[in-house]
């Protein structure tokens, strides 16, 4: 039609016709490609970690591929690299068609990917190295945090900006549900990454102990909610109906089901902490709305599911569908498990078992893993013009996938439920029924099974590699793919605008604006008030960490020892009886950050201070072998060579006493005397035990931290023994 | 607990956008037809030859 | 003698059109591989090709409409007309044009892709963006280049006609009213937040986090401000309108719960004694708006509201001298009968409403009559049967007075108007109508809600004194506290919540209500009045029979030969009920002569059908049956006697209803049927018939004298005085597209045997909501126990307001799809 490409050239504005443009491929390529390739390298460094559960000399005896590094590696690899590329590919995609607009920047669009990809390489490296704030699934430092903060706008950017330019009237479900993971992960990101930089690579949080627990896990909920559920419920109002080529089961439902969801998701986070230091109304509140969640959430799944409805022949067919509807189902049921977790009664079983890692993992691997799957499998045929390379080979995928989530889930079911009910065994005499490591001796071979279930999984992703990289062979990459569709317009309302009506309605926008305003100035005026002044009950006993401590726990932080061991003693009876008295709120007043953990692979240190001398320690740290047989416990015998980095003990004095730490004013300058003196003396003491090492190794103090913890509050009670006795 | 002062005030000021968001999604009619934006994301786009 | 002739052929060899999926006569028309049934469809179907649209036919199967109805080119002329356009165009500017088109043929999502593809058809559309729900389209387009008449004709091209009718021009459409919605999503932000900052509360937030308690307790009570100042609204404004009238309306004693709640949460606030209720207050409102949008529930694709002008069309074509109409002329056509000696004449499409006594209209074919006036040209071919839901048209000739309403099936004809539109026999109907918007009927939750708040209100009185005399400290809590636990907000959430369920499962059968008032008008009837025709007997589902000398193969093939060049709808009615494999002859000779019959010669042998008049030379005009005569070579060989056919299990449902209502019939037909009508209904129907639409008022108004209850069924404008008189009139259709008397209900014919059903469930409506009213007096009792005592705690109140909601949505939900579900809906 050469008539419609004529320009106009009489005094007329320009008429308006159809315009053609086009779908940018290559940047969901790119995404598509990294999601494939970090999908991989999050797998393997999972496979890796969990092998060495069992074999903890699969870490080669090196610092960075220890399990305390290894994991937040994987977690971050999956969360943000896998499921984050896989969400950005499936998002530019689909945000394009359903806007009926090109990307609003292609810059913008390269800017966030390059941006995005370099801060999984940094954060890679970092997390290898050992630089993390120990937070969990926050565990980047201060100066990625920011990149993350910047790339995150310009993905906003881009994604606003192509709603804006749309050329269609309607904002599919899906978009809503981008719009809200934007929002929200924007949201929680800023807020769980206030720290205090100390040096580069080093910060502290800047809240403490109970405090930045709630933060962390509103956070860590949320992360889970908006980053890993959001998205990918969007992903899936747009690629289930296209795959099944029928309209999803109710659109009013899946409108409902938005808005519910994103309000009800907010409030679920204390049920990660419960029977812990926070307040009960607190966790209270936690577990309600998580119960309230099964309704929005199941709401989603059965509305995936209905919409295949009548088109079951369709799913044994094509294999995107059978990738979804595991998908679907997996998210059903970890959306029914969460709710059930979050019940006190079944907290106190499931919490710090591994019955939370498989809980995780069919969401991880059925819902995030299939649905990223699903949607490569749709996407690269139609951005290579041509048909999947071998249904059968992704057929075959599939059900490696499924039956390596059943064996990687199932056994990891049981281990939870035995290892708690270990945990909790007493004998008829009151005594604790077992030792600590003869809960982990027995659930070992459930480990080893759950790394079999895991590496079915990779091999079947392997199978995707070869089936796209053929597919991609055969057909041709269409970078660019036109389209066309007509300016949006503006459909004038019927009744003509007077303008009366534009004042009226500016007064609401302006409240709007002014209530927003409101609230960010209160934020800003709030925050020193309240992040330093804490009005957490304090305990008098409980003093500063010394110099020497301190850097112990920078340490602890450094090697990840929170992904193993908990410092958390809850208020039941096993756990008293194993640990000792129950941990208080104020305890952890000069924790920053806090940590609490969320798994007992190993035992929990919160009353570690003086339970062993400081050569157990020692021997220990060089193999865990010698002092507990049958642990597996990864040898730490680097810090027994390394040099502590004493230089960096002021700025972090530093840091402390700007976050509220009472130490005294100008202590920054002597710390480091201090640290010294008490470093000596340790060496003293080991010296007795035949022990010969110096003051300034970072096994020193690493035994320092150990031994301090949990003795304040023991202290107190002494002191108040010794009052009472007199 | 003072930290939940800064939570509640950050999730009702989101749920204010939502809100906000809600709101201007009903003014502006996009909740009013439930069948068409469900059947419109099907249509796949086959663009006509410009020449 | 009676025979019955040729079965039907195997499907196998009936092909089928690509585009609608009708039957096809033959294998003639074809594009490509596609055969088609119409030059219409074949068309539709080469414009979608020529311009890849062809996805159309891959999203649904056979989605198009039939194209068999030849369309003049000057049909929408009428839209040049200034005065007419203009009242369809929402906005102008030197641009754009905003319109938008009522297309009732809208059904799938074919429809949906092809008409949001206008532009790729014509380059002065800029935008088409469809509202389903509304089967309506509303375009942008090129001020310059595109007309509204542009539009209609572009529109009608592929097969989506726009209808346009008077009632465009008159009104601008409402607003869609989303109050409602506004008030529930803030009433949902504020109570969501409040419920969440309760919780603490609850839950024991320590004394020594007395900061934060305070902080939450504020921030909950500038949360309930908007959702008392504007959330509310409802509630108080039916309360001060009712107070106007001096009675209590059912939101009275809500609106009273919620001021008070209110006032004592924000004392104990202030005073500092507690938290108050705000989150019972707030939850109660967010469920009542929640309940109250599900029972308004609009289906807002029907329309229960039609009048004549929904019907009628927006223009109708004048015959006048030249320059006697005022009015710019937009289209000058010489008409075909124009003479030399004859003065000028000129057509002009005019507004309806400018339509005077002794106009002379010109009404085309399948166009309707929009006047009564006399015949003066032509051949008048009328099917009535939107007026009396009969199909078989009727003959008029020239001189004979023709009604409104009617649809001209026999070609261009010109009438005389005898009447304007507003008093034609037909639009009189409507004013005629005895009930009016004025008598609002009250739910008897009414006057339950009038006997509790008065319970409500002595209790109050007594606990007052009480404590009085004992404890005057007291007084102001357990008054206050009375009020707060016993709101009846129970009884009217079971109501809406019940109403809506009920709403939304007859809807997905297939009956329409107009609102949750009428549940309970049908629940109470007790007396049925049907029409026949269109209602009891389906529409153009005639039964056929032969009665005569049986004829031969070759005479069949000839019939069927013959029929085919007709489009008179006995002719259509013949044709597929003579479906064979024969080929179809090619007449030598073919002449049809409008209103009697047809006349062919195949090779020597000549064969009439038509009116025993025309092939018989005599025949009874007042006679009591439809037929169509036969004679081959002049000689008469039998007819066609065409009958109605009663709608499937039509005597299942009349014993289903037999056994509780009485029934009764009223016709406008001739008695034929008399005894096959007996035979389903039985001796103790009264059955009239020859009835007139004000026959059929009369007899409902009484019914109604008698003290009966009335449904009044019917499908047709005859039956609209009637429908409207009825304490509940129901219209029977086709398809819920089509135009429908106004009415209370709309009910899809293919449901019409589950009508015992469907009432069925309306009558449960009443128990249902008692039942939970009862559930709800039960939690009510239980708060009232703390509440007299002046210690009903926030706690207790933050319990038992939304379980009982909750159990009061668990009995209404449950019970009514557990009801539907043994109904079979």
């Amino acid at each position: 039609m050469t008539k419609q490409n004529q320009p106009t050239d009489y005094g007329h504005p320009v008429q308006l016709r159809t315009e053609h443009f086009y779908y940018d491929n290559s940047i969901v390529r790119a995404f598509g490609m990294a999601t494939v390739i970090f999908g991989i390298v999050g797998m393997l460094a999972g496979l890796w970690a969990a092998i060495q559960i069992y074999y903890p000399q699969a870490s080669l005896g090196l610092a960075p591929t220890t399990f305390g590094r290894m994991r937040p590696l994987h977690t971050n690899a999956i969360i943000f690299a896998f499921v984050g590329n896989a969400s950005f590919a499936g998002i530019y995609y689909s945000l394009q068609r359903l806007c009926k607009s090109r990307l609003f920047s292609d810059k913008l669009s390269w800017i966030h990917f390059w941006g995005w990809q370099a801060i999984i390489a940094a954060a890679a490296i970092t997390l290898l190295m050992g630089k993390t704030t120990g937070k969990e699934y926050a565990e980047l430092e201060w100066p990625i945090d920011i990149a993350i903060t910047l790339v995150w706008v310009i993905f906003g950017i881009n994604m606003f900006g192509t709603i804006f330019k749309r050329r269609e009237k309607h904002l599919y479900v899906a978009i809503w549900f981008y719009i809200a993971t934007w929002v929200t992960v924007a949201m929680l990101h800023i807020v769980n990454s206030f720290e205090i930089p100390v040096s580069f690579m080093k910060s502290y949080s800047w809240y403490a102990g109970v405090q930045d627990a709630l933060v962390q896990w509103w956070y860590g909920h949320n992360a889970v909610a908006f980053f890993l559920t959001t998205p990918v419920l969007g992903l899936m109002y747009y690629y289930l109906p296209k795959a099944a080529n029928r309209p999803v089961y109710s659109y009013r439902l899946s409108i409902i089901h938005f808005w519910a969801l994103i309000f009800i998701y907010i409030w679920a986070g204390p049920h990660h902490l419960l029977y812990t230091a926070l307040p009960d109304w607190a966790q209270s509140l936690g577990v309600v709305f998580s119960v309230m969640l099964i309704a929005p959430s199941w709401g989603g799944m059965l509305n995936g599911l209905f919409t295949l409805r009548g088109a079951w022949d369709k799913v044994r067919e094509d294999p995107v569908l059978k990738f979804m509807v595991v998908a679907i189902t997996c998210y059903g049921m970890a959306t029914f498990e969460g709710p059930l977790l979050s019940l006190k009664s079944v907290n106190a079983i499931s919490h710090f078992s591994d019955w939370t890692i498989a809980h995780v993992h069919i969401g991880g691997l059925g819902w995030n893993g299939f649905m990223a799957f699903a949607i490569l499998y749709y996407m690269v045929p139609k951005m290579w013009g041509t048909s999947l390379y071998s249904k059968k080979l992704a057929t075959n995928h599939f059900w490696l996938g499924t039956i390596g989530i059943v064996i990687y889930a199932v056994p990891l079911y049981w281990a939870g439920f035995e290892q708690s009910i270990m945990w909790k065994s007493f004998t008829p005499e009151g005594q604790l029924k077992f030792q600590f490591l003869d809960t982990v001796n027995s659930i070992k071979p459930f480990y080893i099974l759950r790394s079999i279930g895991g590496s079915l999984y990779l091999v079947g992703a392997f199978f995707m590699v070869y089936n796209l990289y053929k597919t991609m062979k055969a057909g041709s990459f269409v970078p660019n793919e036109p389209a066309e569709a007509m300016p949006l317009i503006k459909i004038k309302s019927e009744q003509k605008e007077y303008w009366h009506r534009i004042i009226e309605r500016k007064p609401a926008t302006l409240l709007v604006l002014s209530l927003i305003v409101v609230a960010i100035g209160g934020f800003i005026e709030l925050v020193p008030t309240f992040l330093i002044k804490s009005n957490v009950p304090t305990i008098t006993s409980v003093k500063p960490y010394t110099p020497l401590e301190l850097q112990g726990r920078d340490i602890y932080i450094r090697e990840g020892c929170y992904t193993c061991h908990s410092q958390m003693v809850r208020p039941f009876r096993d756990e008293v009886a194993r640990y000792g008295e129950y941990s208080k709120a104020g305890e952890f007043v000069y924790d920053h950050p806090f940590q609490w953990g969320s798994k007992r692979t190993g035992p929990d240190l919160a009353r570690e201070g003086g339970k062993y001398p400081d050569s157990w320690h020692y021997n220990h740290m060089y193999d865990p072998g010698t002092m507990s047989p049958g642990s597996i416990m990864p040898a730490y015998a680097w810090l027994l060579e390394n040099r502590l980095d004493t230089a960096s003990t002021p700025a972090k004095i530093r840091a402390m006493q700007k976050l509220g730490v009472p130490y005294a004013d100008g202590y920054a300058q002597n710390a480091n005397s201090d640290l010294m003196q008490q470093a000596d003396s340790i060496t003293a003491g080991l010296k007795k035990d035949k022990i010969n090492t110096a003051s300034d190794k970072e096994i020193v103090a690493l035994i320092a931290y150990l031994q301090r913890i949990g003795r304040d509050i023991k202290g107190e009670q002494n002191s108040t023994a010794a009052q009472l006795n007199k | 607990m003072s930290v939940i002062i800064i939570l509640l005030i950050i999730s009702i000021s989101i749920a204010a956008v939502f809100l906000a968001a809600f709101l201007w999604s009903v003014k502006t009619g996009q909740f009013e037809d439930d069948f068409s934006p469900a059947s419109r994301i099907l249509f796949d786009d086959k663009t006509k030859p410009t020449n | 003698m009676q025979e019955k002739l040729a079965g039907k052929p195997a499907e196998a060899q009936q092909q089928y059109c690509f585009h609608c999926g009708g039957k096809c006569r033959g294998t003639s028309l074809k594009s490509g591989e596609n055969v088609f049934c119409c030059e219409g469809c074949r068309m539709v179907y080469r414009i979608l090709n020529d311009h890849q649209l062809c996805d159309y036919y891959e999203l649904n199967n056979r989605p198009g409409q039939t194209q068999v109805h030849e369309f003049r080119s000057d049909k929408f002329a009428f839209l040049d007309n200034e005065a007419i356009s203009s009242g369809l165009i929402s906005f102008r500017d030197e641009n754009h044009t905003h319109l938008t088109f009522y297309i009732p043929q809208i059904h799938c999502s074919s429809c949906l892709y092809l008409l949001e593809k206008l532009y790729r058809l014509d380059s002065s559309v800029i935008s088409s963006i469809v509202n389903f729900e509304r089967r309506e389209v509303s375009l942008i387009f090129n001020s310059e280049t595109g007309t509204v008449r542009k539009m209609a004709e572009l529109l009608n091209s592929i097969g989506y006609e726009p209808y346009i009718s008077l009632n465009d021009l008159n009104e601008k459409k409402p607003a869609v009213n989303r109050q409602l919605i506004y008030q529930l999503g803030v009433a949902g932000f504020c109570f969501g937040n409040i419920m969440l900052m309760s919780f603490p509360e609850y839950f024991g937030i320590e004394a020594g986090e007395e900061g934060l308690q305070n902080i939450f307790r504020w921030l909950n009570f500038a949360l309930a401000l908007p959702v008392l100042l504007y959330s509310s609204q409802p509630f108080f404004a039916s309360t001060i309108k009712s107070l106007k009238h001096r009675y209590l309306h059912i939101d009275t004693p809500i609106a009273l719960a919620i001021l008070i709640t209110f006032i004592r949460s924000s004392y104990e606030l202030f005073s500092g004694a507690g938290a108050g209720y705000f989150d019972s207050m707030t939850g109660i409102v967010f469920f009542m708006l929640a309940g109250r949008i599900l029972q308004d529930k609009t289906y807002r694709q029907l329309s229960f509201d039609r009048d004549y002008t929904s019907y009628f069309p927006i223009a109708v074509t004048v015959k006048k001298a030249k320059g006697e109409y005022g009015i710019q002329n937009t289209e000058y056509r010489k008409t075909e009968n124009e003479t030399e000696n004859e003065k000028p004449e000129e057509e002009l499409a005019v507004p309806l409403p400018d339509i005077k006594v002794g106009d002379t209209i010109i009404i085309h074919n399948e166009e309707l009559i929009p006047v009564d006036g006399l015949l003066t040209r032509g051949t008048a071919v009328i099917d009535y049967s939107f007026v009396t839901g009969e199909s078989i048209p009727q003959t008029k000739n020239i001189g004979e007075l023709v009604y409104a309403g009617g649809r001209q099936t026999g070609g261009r004809m010109e009438i005389l108007v005898m009447k304007e539109v507003a008093q034609s026999y037909l639009t009189g109907l409507w004013s005629k109508s005895g009930k009016g918007g004025s008598e609002i009927k009250r739910s008897f939750i009414h006057r339950i809600s009038k006997w509790f708040t008065w319970v409500v209100f002595v209790i109050a009185a007594a606990t007052a004194i009480y404590w009085q005399l004992n404890d005057p400290l007291k007084t102001w809590p357990a008054v206050t506290a009375i009020f707060i636990i016993a709101c009846p907000c129970a009884l009217l959430l079971a109501n809406s919540f019940t109403n809506g369920n009920i709403l939304r499962i007859l809807s997905r059968n297939g009956f329409f209500l107009r609102n949750a008032q009428t549940i309970e008008n049908i629940a109470s009837i007790d007396h049925i009045v049907f029409d026949k025709t269109g209602t009891l007997t389906a529409t153009g589902g005639t039964g056929i029979t032969y009665e005569g000398i049986a004829p031969s193969h070759l005479s069949i093939q000839m019939i069927r030969s013959a029929v085919i060049n007709s489009v008179h709808p006995l002719s259509k009615a013949l044709f597929s009920y003579l479906d064979t494999t024969h080929p179809i002859l090619t007449p030598v000779f073919f002449q049809e002569t409008a209103g009697h019959g047809i006349e062919a010669v195949f090779g020597n042998s000549r064969i009439l059908l038509g009116s025993a008049y025309f092939v018989c030379g005599n025949g009874n005009k007042n006679e009591n049956q439809t037929a169509v005569y036969f004679s081959l070579n002049g000689i008469q060989q039998g007819r066609f006697v065409f009958s109605n056919q009663y709608r499937a299990d039509l005597g299942k449902l009349i014993r289903n209803l037999k056994s509780r209502y009485r029934l009764s019939i009223v016709s406008g037909d001739h008695n034929a049927e008399q005894s096959a009508l007996k035979r389903i209904f039985g001796e103790e129907t009264s059955i009239y018939f020859n009835q007139r639409p004000t026959d059929k008022l009369h007899y409902t108004e009484r019914l109604q004298k008698q003290g009966a209850r009335v449904m009044m069924i019917g499908d047709g404008l005859n039956d609209a005085g009637a429908l409207m008189q009825s304490d509940c009139g129901i219209a029977v259709s086709e398809s819920t597209s089509y135009f429908t008397p106004a009415s209370d209900a709309i009910l899809k014919a293919s449901a019409f045997q589950k009508l015992a059903t469907f009432i069925r469930m309306c009558r449960a409506n009443r128990t249902i909501v008692s039942i939970s009213f009862m559930v709800s007096i039960a939690y009510n009792i239980a708060g009232l126990f703390f509440a007299v005592q002046g210690n009903l705690s926030p706690l207790i109140a933050a319990i038992l307001m939304p379980s009982s909601s909750f159990t009061i949505l668990l009995i209404t939900f449950g019970s009514t799809n557990y009801l539907a579900a043994r109904l079979r809906l």
